[in-house]
Order: C-alpha cells, then sequence, then structure tokens
C-alpha cells in the first residue's frame, strides 16, 4: 500500500570519480519497519545510506541524479528539492556510523548537543530529554551518576549506545545504522539489537550489516545490492 | 632486529633535537648571562619615578618603558587585525572555496609569505605619504600604519594554520554534528574550530612573536628612537626591537650594549606574556566553552 511506504528511490546514480556506486537503484522502505542492506564489501552499501540524509554532499567529485522521496506527515517530500533545509532533514533522517563517534566533551553534552542545535534551551526540558533517550538506549544506569564525565572514557559498546541516544533525541522519523555493532563484541551488539526491535514501532530503521545471523534475528525485509543492483527478499 | 638505517635515522634525529636545544638554550643563556645585570629599575624607568611613569604623569626619557608600551601597542594591535581577517580567509578556504579560488587564494598567500618585511615596510611607508598628500596632513607614519603592515606580514601565518588544521580533521568527525542536523556554521563553530585549536593558536604564537620582533618594518612606519609614550595610534613610537636595533649598532661604551641585552630580555618576557595568554585563551576555548547548555 502506498500510505506503508516511508522511502522512494527511483532511478538512482551515484559516482564517484566518474565511477558508478550505485546504478539506477529503484526501491521502497516500508514504515516502522527494519530493513537490513546486505551485499559485498564496495557495493555502495554505506554510500546509499548518505543518499538518504544527503551526507554525501560534502564530497569532491562525487555526483548523484535521480529521486528520492520521504514521507513526513503523510506526504511524500523529494528531499533534493532545492527548497528543502538541509539541516531538517538531518534531524529526521538521525545516522549512527560504524566507528562510536562521541565527541571530546562530557555525556550529557553529547546527548544534548543536538537539542542545542536545534535551538533548544529550557535547561529541564533538555535534562529530561537526555535522561529519556540515555534510558532508551540502556545507559541510564551505567551513566546516571556521571553524567559530567568525558564521554571518551565510556566502552566501545557504551560509546555506541551513546551515539545512538544521540541520534534519537530528536525523536527522528528514520534512523540509518551503518554498521553500529561491526565494533563491539556479542554483548554489546546484543544490546543494539534489542534496542532497534523496541524502537522499530516509532521510526523506520534502515541497518547496513555484514552479520546475516543478525539479519535474521531483527530484519523484517532483506535488500542485497550487488554491482549496483537491488535483490529484495522479505523475512 | 634493527636497520642500521634506522640506526642511522633515530641518532640523527637525536643529534639534531641536542643542537635546536642547545642553540635555544645558548642564546637564552647568553642574554640572561650579559644583560641580567642590567634589569634594574632604572632600565625600564631611567631617572623618572616609576609610579609617575606608570601613571603616565612624566615621561620617561633614557628608560625603555615608551618602548615596552610601544611594543605592547604593536603587537595587540597588529594581531588585533591579523587574526579576524586570518582565521575567516583560513575557514573559507577550507569549508567554502572551490578549487580554482582556493589554488588563487593558497598562490597569493605564499607570495604575501615570501615579501621580505623590508619591502612591506616600504610599502607601508609610500601609503603613509599617499595619504599624507591626498587624504589628510595629519596623516605621518605612525602606530596604526606599521601595526597594519605587520599584520600583511603575519597574515599567511594565520589563514595557512587555520586553513590546514580545518582540512586536517578526520571525515567522521566533520560529519558528527552535520548527522545530527548542525548547519554548516554551528558545524564550524562548535565542531570543526574547537578541534583544530591547537593548530590555530601556534599560528596566532607564530604572529605574535613575529610582529613583537620585526624591525625593518617598523623602521620604515614610525618607529623612532624618542616619542615617548605612543599617544595615540596616529603618533610616532618607540619599540623594543628598534631600541635593541640602535643601541646596539651605536653603543659608546659597555653600559650602552648592556643595556641592548637587558632590553632583549625584557622583549622575550614580553613574548612569553603573550605566548601564556595564547596557552590559556585555548585552554579556556574547549569545545564547551563555544556552547552553553
Amino acid at each position: 500500500m502506498d500510505t506503508m511506504i516511508k522511502i522512494k528511490i527511483t532511478h538512482l546514480n551515484f559516482s564517484y570519480n566518474d565511477h558508478y556506486v550505485l546504478k539506477d537503484i529503484t526501491a521502497e522502505f516500508q514504515e516502522n519497519s527494519i530493513t537490513a542492506i546486505v551485499g559485498p564489501s564496495g557495493t555502495g552499501k554505506s554510500t546509499l545510506l548518505t543518499t538518504l540524509n544527503r551526507l554525501w554532499e560534502g564530497i569532491p567529485n562525487a555526483r548523484m541524479n535521480g529521486k528520492v522521496e520521504i514521507r513526513f506527515a503523510g506526504h511524500l517530500y523529494d528531499i533534493y528539492d532545492r527548497y528543502y533545509s538541509l539541516s531538517e532533514l538531518r534531524k529526521a533522517v538521525g545516522m549512527v556510523f560504524q566507528t562510536p563517534n562521541p565527541l571530546p566533551m562530557s555525556i550529557y553534552r553529547n546527548i544534548a548537543f543536538p537539542l542545542k542545535l536545534a535551538g533548544h534551551e529550557k535547561k529541564d526540558a533538555i535534562a529530561d530529554r537526555v535522561e529519556h533517550a540515555l534510558r532508551d538506549v540502556y545507559l541510564w544506569g551505567d551513566v546516571k551518576d556521571r553524567l559530567s564525565e568525558n564521554a571518551l572514557g565510556l566502552s566501545g559498546g557504551q560509546q555506541q549506545r551513546l551515539c545512538m541516544a544521540r541520534a534519537l533525541i530528536l525523536e527522528p522519523d528514520i534512523l540509518l545504522l551503518d554498521e553500529p555493532t561491526s565494533s563491539l563484541d556479542a554483548k554489546a551488539g546484543g544490546f543494539i539489537e534489542d534496542l532497534l526491535q523496541n524502537i522499530k514501532g516509532r521510526c523506520t530503521i534502515l541497518v547496513v550489516s555484514h552479520y546475516l545471523d543478525q539479519v535474521k534475528r531483527i530484519a523484517d525485509t532483506v535488500m542485497e545490492l550487488s554491482n549496483g543492483t537491488f535483490i529484495e527478499g522479505e523475512m | 632486529m634493527t636497520r642500521p638505517i634506522d640506526t642511522l635515522i633515530t641518532i640523527l634525529s637525536w643529534i639534531s633535537g641536542i643542537i635546536l636545544l642547545g642553540a635555544i638554550s645558548s642564546i637564552i643563556g647568553y642574554l640572561l648571562l650579559k644583560g641580567i645585570g642590567a634589569i634594574k629599575v632604572s632600565l625600564i624607568f631611567g631617572e623618572t619615578n616609576p609610579v609617575d611613569a606608570l601613571f603616565l604623569r612624566k615621561q620617561v626619557f633614557d628608560g625603555i618603558f615608551p618602548a615596552i608600551i610601544g611594543t605592547f601597542a604593536l603587537v595587540v594591535l597588529s594581531v588585533g587585525f591579523a587574526v579576524p581577517v586570518g582565521l575567516a580567509s583560513g575557514i573559507y578556504l577550507s569549508e567554502y572555496a572551490g578549487p580554482k579560488i582556493k589554488n588563487v587564494f593558497n598562490l597569493s598567500f605564499d607570495i604575501l609569505a615570501g615579501i621580505p618585511s623590508i619591502v612591506i615596510g616600504l610599502f607601508g611607508f609610500s601609503l603613509a605619504v599617499f595619504l599624507h598628500k591626498h587624504l589628510s596632513q595629519y596623516i605621518f607614519p605612525c602606530l596604526l600604519i606599521s601595526s597594519l603592515c605587520l599584520a600583511f606580514l603575519v597574515l599567511p601565518y594565520i589563514v595557512r594554520t587555520t586553513q590546514v588544521s580545518l582540512e586536517n580533521i578526520p571525515e567522521q568527525t566533520r560529519l558528527t554534528a552535520l548527522a545530527l542536523g548542525a548547519t554548516k556554521l554551528q558545524n564550524i563553530f562548535y565542531v570543526l574550530i574547537p578541534k583544530s585549536l591547537s593548530g590555530i593558536v601556534s599560528g596566532i604564537i607564530l604572529s605574535i612573536g613575529r610582529c613583537a620582533e620585526d624591525t625593518a618594518v617598523i623602521m620604515l612606519t614610525g618607529v623612532v628612537a624618542t616619542a615617548g609614550v605612543p599617544k595615540s595610534i596616529l603618533s610616532h613610537y618607540e619599540a623594543l626591537p628598534f631600541y635593541i636595533y640602535y643601541i646596539s649598532s651605536q653603543y659608546s661604551n659597555t653600559e650602552e650594549l648592556l643595556r641592548g641585552y637587558g632590553a632583549s630580555i625584557v622583549l622575550l618576557a614580553i613574548c612569553s606574556f603573550f605566548f601564556f595568554i595564547a596557552f590559556v585563551v585555548r585552554n579556556r576555548l574547549r569545545y564547551h566553552a563555544f556552547y552553553r547548555i
């Protein structure tokens, strides 16, 4: 059904230094589900994610054509329309990178950072949202007594969950995850998987993964990229 | 097993470091040895009462107090002109300029960096003459012209260190705030500049040192042997580098030469003070100083 489609990609081509990474991609992603994107290395999985929040645009010699539409408030919007606000898009389409990247400041400031960027000023409201975000990622118990400590002192798994909390605090419609558990141990990875299952009811999730076991555990839909084309299948 | 070439390079590296340390220690040691005895109240204030001199009630004729004030004013003004322009240029070249414009600007700044300071001084003198002739008869070579010329001299340092520091930030760090909805300007101020502060401050420190010690520029643009404390930015002034230059070239007895060494120590102390301020500012301007929450 058209109303269930959250993301619609039409004839997307992406090249870097005149070498095509994505060729004529056409795909649709369902709302409030987890879609796993798999495929060999170098097939453009991470690049595909960056076309959904336009994060590729700072890369020199990168070119893209095609259409990407995302449903917000019941309407499909072309996110490459020149009047579409980049910062508003990226607040609605959150991203978590493969390697945890907390900023060198306190745990509290890291989580509150997106709110500051969005112009939120009320301290009490910010504190509430920070706590809520940390609870969402099962990190509140670990850090509630040391919120002023540097986030770089956390373990790898905790840092990745902190990055997820930071991405989730603005309540994005879509969450893009680029191999979120590849640098984590099995236990930490398990936390992330549980978290994704819990939030998919309020968020459309696209996750790039190399772990087929993980894909089988969490994904509603699997899409395989190979030579720039998609092979779609449902779980 | 270590290869002979690795051992040779290690030894050469150590020797280079030791030579450098040795050279710095020798220069500073020699200056201290020769000049420490000349560090007295009379070196700074001459025959004038220090309190009267500090509150500008009386002029100082035989002391370097006016030169100290002149040097302070020179450094503050020239760095004050150069830092905002240099920072903005570095940020523009790193974050906004396309490749063609970047090449043009980089070449321009490289040429500017290669211009001898005496040529910049000559430019400043010509500018003063032009303004005197065509704008106002009250414009002479002065503190303002000297500061502007010194700002030109040090601009390439600040631009280049800012640009390189920003360009060397890893891609993922650069994308962190953007992925959270930051605008380009927010990313620059909240993430990129704090991340590259160390490099930027290094450029500023280089500039401070250059402004404090350059003699060629100020000789042609307003410094004189005796002018007292500068009354305004449009007046002549004294400065320590010029004082050291003319006293070491025209001393008539050993005592005068030792005063030159004493003035050199004072100049080093002034530079150290500015470097200390730069380090303090850098340490205070950490991430959390850029945004309050």
